[in-house]
């Protein structure tokens, strides 16, 4: 699903090349959970905003199911990553002013998706994250484990084929963070999406079937 | 979408409640200001402008070109029209429109009188309803101005003469005392935007002159409209008018004359050339204004976008998740602008309301029945759409394209910062637009009342306090009444002084006269006729140069010249002058006497070349000088003395203090209006600091708790935040200070007499913005300064 090959990038400052990541080679299948650890500033979160079409490689190939991205067009990349993509954060990013129902919609009206099929799929996530009865709360008004199940709910609701989590248990207890992991392990077996996520922790990265190890930039271990 | 980024809209503006508040308080002041200034500028424009043939209408006006001058007139000479219509096949109609007044007696069934009324009534033919349409309510043109005992009347006075309109016809009214005339049609109202404010139409037939065949005279109460054949320019009828033009004036004269094709839709926005109903409004004061209104939006808008960039910084971290669950630029653009179009939709509701409730005083200002009615004025609609449209799109496109263009990355770890890339010195340049814009204003309005002020205080060269100019008829039975109408009020305990005249020194109304000095040919200009009997110069307390006043007389027998005639005559010596002829109305008569100048006209104007004579027929008014005390219980005095003599014509004076004000109206309209929006515009700009200023402070509320911690003193905190503005709105006030004089030396260069441009409006306008602005920085930031720095600190 996703070839990487020769991955570079660098921010130049001051006239010299400070590398970020080296010689990126990597393969990710249709239905892995792959967890990227690695020291803190490592590059894990620039490798997966690469992954997530966020950010571009200054050097280097990516072939996302088979198309090479920098062949494609902006809008083209768009359409890619809306219909197949879905982000969740370690700070949930939901938007303050939204409900919670509403920011699980607003990816739907990106997508033109009929108003019906998105009731029903918001209702479906709400059903299923046991959220209902707190559809018309803001995010302010939850605690951290239940922003962050919004956060999957909405990185759910244009039924991605890849999900990409930064750190999406570094803010949370133990806990919320066994509760979301669970969730990972359930879509990635049931629904056989595809899991990329960043973590320090060993224990996390227990529920994915592979790891990539970062040290400064460069994969050192591909397990 | 829609629906949803307008709930997030409305949940945005609600959040931020304060600024929302000031960005609708400025945007709907300007946008009232705006709506309102559409609203008289359209009804200026609106002018004659319903009848269908609008587009070839055009009035033939009168040029004239001195060697050291030009003379625009409404007026064209008499047999003009009959003329036209023989010689331009061009023209599809030609009509003249004759002015002329008198006295209207309306009889009861009984034959008694049962009104008496003084009346402005107009001359013309049946062509001119083929080139107006007017609705005839009753009769045809061609039944009631055709014949010279016949008279049409506008519904409006069938209902004050006979109560009804339907009962008019048939009926008779007596005008000037012996013409019998028998009303044959009534008409339909003409709107109070119509230069030509006919209320009663009698045939041109009837109309009798003794230059009704004279080319070398005109009168502004004689005018000529015309219809141009379908497809016909003015340019295509130039040919024709040369040779009209060489037909009927003698080419030996120094004095050009010539006459042009006015379009019906600059009757009323051409200041040089006036009209019938004696309302303009130049097309300089339209465009003023117009100005004034584009100013005061794009202060308003200025505020929008500095208010919405600096709100940008909080909405980072949405625009960031917008872009990374999927949302492009194209969408987010359309978010923002939904929000800024909201916000200006409900911008205009409250513009309304403003509008609603300031109009009535607007149209007290200029004295015009303006309204302020959706329902009639579709256009008005769309106008105020496009208003909507406009500052939405215009104050959402800088915040919009900068949002939009976040990269979502760096918008999530919240290090966009909008003070860096380019937001930050854009407001700054947008801040001293706005204040430049501020001081351009309060400098332009302090130069305006500075003169008015002398133009109420400069010395006329003549007294014009406590005069009153009552109106004398001057047919020759009249005349006979007034030496002894002069004797009697005289006689009354306190009058000071009277004097029969054709003017008062100053006035609008001036007659200008060819004459020759010391030649038989003509001079090269004209002067300027009053007539004023033994008493004149005594009465306005004029001063001599040389000579003496006129003496008692009842024909032209000798002349008193004024300074710049004598000037203009190449004379050095007062006199010298006296004794000299001079050739004019027609008698070679001696010059007795030079006066000293005196302002003729406005302070607009320069003094004209003026000769004065003593002639019993050229006198038209009384001017009484009273004692200031006792004019009430005079006044009613004068008028009974009046009403003896002339029982039969109706009594009217003015005051020449009223007269004279009457000159400056326009400017004390704009120097009002001027006020009232250099007011609004400072009110928004202070609004926009205000609100900008809170977001710098609520900013830097961290900076300044850490600045605190440091040491710093509550004052020395307040000053930091006053220093970069003040530098701001120095900087406005040195990029304002060109601008303004410019435009300010442009509006004096109108006024012959004017102040002398000094720095005073300049440092006003600079000490009023400083210290607003030194005053609501203070205010603002004084709060977040003091507040602990603990509690700002521990959010973190
Ligand atoms: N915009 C940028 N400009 C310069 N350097 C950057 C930028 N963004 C990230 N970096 C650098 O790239 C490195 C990797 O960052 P990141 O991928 O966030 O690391 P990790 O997520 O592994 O902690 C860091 O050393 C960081 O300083
Ligand atoms: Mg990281």
């Amino acid at each position: 699903m996703i070839t990487l090959k020769q991955i570079e990038k660098y921010y130049t400052l001051k006239g010299a090349k400070s590398y970020v990541l080296r010689h990126i080679d990597a393969d990710i299948q249709k239905g892995e959970f792959v967890s990227i650890m690695g020291p803190s500033g490592a590059g894990k979160s620039t490798l997966l905003n690469i992954i997530g079409m966020l950010d571009e490689p200054t050097y280097g190939s990516y072939k996302f199911m088979d198309q090479e991205l920098s062949s494609l067009s902006e809008r083209k990349r768009i359409e890619i990553y809306r219909n197949h993509i879905g982000f969740v954060f370690q700070a949930y990013h939901l938007i303050d002013e939204m409900t919670v129902e509403e920011n699980i919609e607003v990816p739907l009206h990106y997508k033109n998706i009929s108003s019906s099929e998105r009731k029903s799929r918001v209702a479906d996530l709400l059903d299923r994250f046991q959220m209902v009865a707190k559809k018309d709360l803001f995010p302010h008004q939850l605690s951290g484990g239940q922003q962050q199940l919004v956060g999957i709910a909405r990185a759910l609701a244009p039924q991605p084929l890849l999900i990409l989590a930064d750190e999406p248990t570094g803010n949370l207890q133990s806990a919320q963070a066994l509760q979301i992991m669970d969730l990972f392990r359930q879509l990635n077996k049931d629904e056989g999406i595809t899991i990329v996520q960043v973590t320090h922790s060993e224990a996390n990265a227990a529920y994915g079937n592979r790891i990539l190890n970062l040290v400064d930039g460069v994969v050192t271990n591909n397990s | 979408m829609f629906r949803l980024n307008l709930k997030i809209a409305l949940r945005n503006l609600w959040k931020n409640k304060g600024y929302t508040f000031i960005n609708i308080a400025g945007l709907s002041v300007g946008m009232a200001g705006c709506i309102l200034i559409y609203i008289f500028i359209s009804y200026q424009l609106s002018f004659d402008q319903q009848y269908a043939n609008k587009d070839r209408i055009y009035r033939v006006v009168s040029y004239w070109k001195y060697s050291d001058g030009e003379e625009f007139q409404n007026g064209v000479p008499r047999p003009l029209a009959y003329a036209m219509r023989n010689d331009f096949s061009q023209l599809e109609e030609v009509a003249p429109l004759q002015r002329g007044g008198g006295v209207v007696q309306v009889m009861d069934e009984a034959g008694r009188v049962k009104m008496k009324t003084d009346e402005t009534v107009f001359y013309t033919d049946p062509s001119f309803f083929k080139i107006f349409d007017v609705k005839w309510l009753a009769g045809t043109p061609e039944q009631s101005v055709t014949e010279p005992n016949t008279v049409a009347i506008s519904r409006k006075t069938a209902i004050r003469y006979f109560g009804d309109w339907q009962q008019a016809i048939g009926k008779s009214i007596v005008f000037k005392q012996v013409n019998q005339l028998k009303v044959s049609g009534v008409f339909e109202d003409q709107p109070e935007t119509s230069s030509n404010p006919i209320q009663i139409l009698l045939a041109y037939s009837g109309f009798k002159h003794r230059q009704l065949k004279e080319w070398g005279s005109v009168s502004s109460g004689t005018e000529c409209y015309v219809l141009l054949k379908e497809g016909m320019k003015p340019a295509d009828l130039a040919g024709t008018m040369q040779a009209f033009i060489k037909k009927y004036y003698s080419d030996d004269s120094d004095v050009k004359q010539e006459h042009f094709f006015q379009p019906l839709s600059e009757i009323h926005v051409d200041e040089r050339y006036g009209n019938f109903a004696g309302k303009t409004t130049s097309m300089r004061e339209i465009y003023g204004l117009a100005a004034i209104g584009l100013l005061l939006l794009l202060t308003a808008c200025i505020n929008f976008i500095n208010l919405a960039t600096a709100q940008a910084i909080g909405r980072s971290k949405e625009v960031g998740i917008r872009k990374v669950i999927g949302g492009n630029r194209k969408e987010l653009l359309t978010q923002f602008f939904t929000e800024t179009i909201t916000l200006s939709f409900f911008a205009l509701l409250l513009a309304c309301v403003i509008t609603e409730a300031v109009l009535p005083a607007l149209s007290g200002l200029f004295k015009d029945e303006l309204n302020f009615s959706l329902v009639n004025q579709p256009a008005l609609i769309v106008f105020m759409f496009a208003l909507v449209l406009f500052v939405g799109l215009l104050a959402g496109v800088y915040p919009a394209v900068v949002l939009s263009g976040f990269n979502p990355v760096l918008a999530l770890k919240n290090k966009v910062n909008v003070g860096n890339s380019g937001g930050g010195s854009l407001r700054k340049v947008l801040v001293v637009m706005q204040f430049a814009i501020t001081v351009v204003l309060i400098a332009g309005t302090v130069v305006i009342v500075q003169q008015m002020k002398y133009m109420r205080e400069k010395s006329l060269g003549f007294n014009s306090s406590a005069i009153a100019m009552a109106y004398l008829p001057n047919d020759s039975i009249s005349v006979t009444k007034f030496d002894i109408i002069k004797a009697r009020v005289a006689a009354l305990p306190g009058v000071t002084s009277v004097s029969l005249c054709s003017v008062g020194p100053s006035s609008s109304d001036n007659r200008t006269s060819n004459f020759s000095y010391n030649s038989t040919k003509d001079m090269d200009f004209m002067v300027n006729t009053k007539a004023g009997d033994e008493d004149y110069f005594k009465t306005f307390g004029l001063s001599m140069l040389a000579g003496r006043p006129l003496a008692k007389s009842d024909t032209l027998k000798e002349l008193v010249i004024n300074e710049t005639l004598m000037r203009k005559l190449n004379i050095v010596k007062p006199e010298d002058a006296v004794g000299q002829y001079i050739t004019v109305l027609g008698e070679k008569v001696p010059i007795v006497g030079v006066v000293k100048d005196f302002i003729n006209k406005s302070l607009k104007e320069g003094v004209s070349p003026i000769v004065l004579y003593n002639a019993k027929n050229s006198m038209s008014e009384l001017a009484v000088k009273m004692d200031t005390r006792q004019i009430s219980t005079l006044m009613p005095q004068i008028e009974a003395i009046w009403n003896s003599y002339y029982p039969n014509y109706v009594y009217s004076s003015s005051f020449l203090d009223d007269h004279i004000r009457a000159y400056y109206e326009s400017e004390v309209i704009m120097g009002t209006l001027l006020k009232i929006f250099a007011g609004v515009i400072i009110f928004i700009a202070f609004m926009g600091l205000f609100g900008l200023i809170s977001f710098v402070a609520t900013q830097k509320t961290k900076e300044l708790a850490i600045r605190k911690v440091l040491g710093a003193t509550t004052l020395e905190l307040v000053n930091m935040l006053n220093s970069s503005f003040i530098k701001l709105i120095l900087l406005a006030n040195l990029v304002a200070w060109p601008v303004t004089y410019i435009l300010v030396s442009r509006w004096l260069s109108g006024y012959a007499y004017r102040i002398d441009l000094n720095l005073w409006p300049f440092m006003v306008a600079m000490v009023i913005s400083l210290l607003i602005t030194v005053l609501t920085v203070s205010l603002r930031t004084y709060q977040a300064a003091m507040a602990n720095p603990v509690n700002a600190l521990k959010n973190e």
